[in-house]
């Protein structure tokens, strides 16, 4: 059955980010052939509309100050080297940049490319983190249709 | 090994049998031994101390203590978990299925600590995510430290099994 066959692996390049993407290289010995590879961006000076794909929508980039366009492209160096270590390991790649509401983009690609799996860090320490936790970890489980990968802390 | 050792609790409904095609298919990703564990609720099954059943007749020794019925329902449950951790054993996967009295999130998180478990794959409800019920899977979420793989069945399509 191809369970795992298309996951989506949703990074903010934290550490915990980096040990979730550990079990998505590990899933390729589970049937996984492709990785959708999902960075949204919530934090720039202007207010773009929900959902702006900040690696299509060239445009967009000559209304953003310089100090965000230097940001964008760091993400977008960082995305691209995911897929580097993703491609080494024999999988297909897709990588997305994305603006606005971080969980309800995540879903939004996860049903546009129909993966069967979300693979995603939660940061669980903390009395702030713990109240977080539930904001984006669990605004994604709650509207995601496939099942969801929440990897919390670096296997030991 | 990230996914040697896999916990499955089970709670007797469809929902929670959703999870086992991804379980079984993770014996590819070098899954050795499924846990299938049934958490007695204090609300369900009254105050308990912590102990491991893993053999019916430490079930029917509940007698002395428990509610006849109870005891049958137990061994009802342990019986069905036995079916199913059969499927992974058929399929080179090591099983231990053990009833354990305790809240739900706190008992997972220790047992999980306990034996070494890798991954917790749990099978909930989309109305168990609903926004007012969200609280018991964002709870086990926070007790555990090892990685959750949550598959959600539609409401309609749960029931016992």
């Amino acid at each position: 059955m191809p369970l795992f066959k298309k996951t989506l692996y949703s990074t903010d390049f934290s550490p915990l980010a980096e040990v979730a993407l550990d079990y998505v290289k590990k899933l390729k010995e589970a049937g996984e052939e492709e990785v959708v590879v999902v960075h949204v961006v919530d934090d720039l000076s202007v207010e773009l509309p929900d959902g702006t794909d900040l690696l299509k929508e060239e445009d967009v980039y000559k209304i953003l100050p310089e100090v965000d366009q230097e940001y964008l492209i760091n993400l977008i160096e960082k995305l691209n080297a995911v897929k580097e270590i993703l491609e080494d390991e024999g999988l297909k790649v897709k990588i997305y940049l994305k603006y606005g509401n971080i969980p309800k983009q995540i879903v939004s690609v996860a049903d546009e490319e129909k993966v069967r799996l979300i693979v995603m860090g939660a940061h669980g320490k903390g009395l702030l983190s713990e109240i977080l936790l539930g904001s984006v970890s669990t605004d994604v489980i709650r509207e995601a249709k496939c099942p969801v990968l929440i990897v919390k802390r670096r296997e030991e | 090994m990230l996914f040697e050792k896999v916990l499955y609790p089970f709670d007797m409904r469809k929902a929670s049998l959703k999870v086992k095609p991804y379980v079984m298919k993770l014996k590819e990703a070098g899954c050795r031994e499924v846990h299938v564990i049934y958490v007695m609720v204090p609300s369900e099954w009254g105050l308990l101390s912590r102990e491991e059943f893993d053999c019916e007749e430490k079930i029917e020794a509940l007698k002395g203590t428990m509610d006849e019925g109870f005891v049958s329902g137990l061994l009802k449950i342990f019986r069905k978990m036995k079916e199913v951790a059969t499927e992974f054993e058929e399929n080179g996967v090591k099983t231990r299925v053990v009833l354990v009295p305790g809240e739900l999130d706190e008992t997972l998180a220790w047992y999980a600590d306990k034996y070494g478990i890798k991954l917790i794959a749990l099978g909930v409800t989309s109305e168990s995510l609903s926004f007012f019920r969200v609280g018991k899977i964002l709870d086990i979420i926070k007790a555990v430290s090892q990685p959750v793989l949550i598959v959600k069945t539609p409401e309609e399509e749960d029931g016992e099994v």
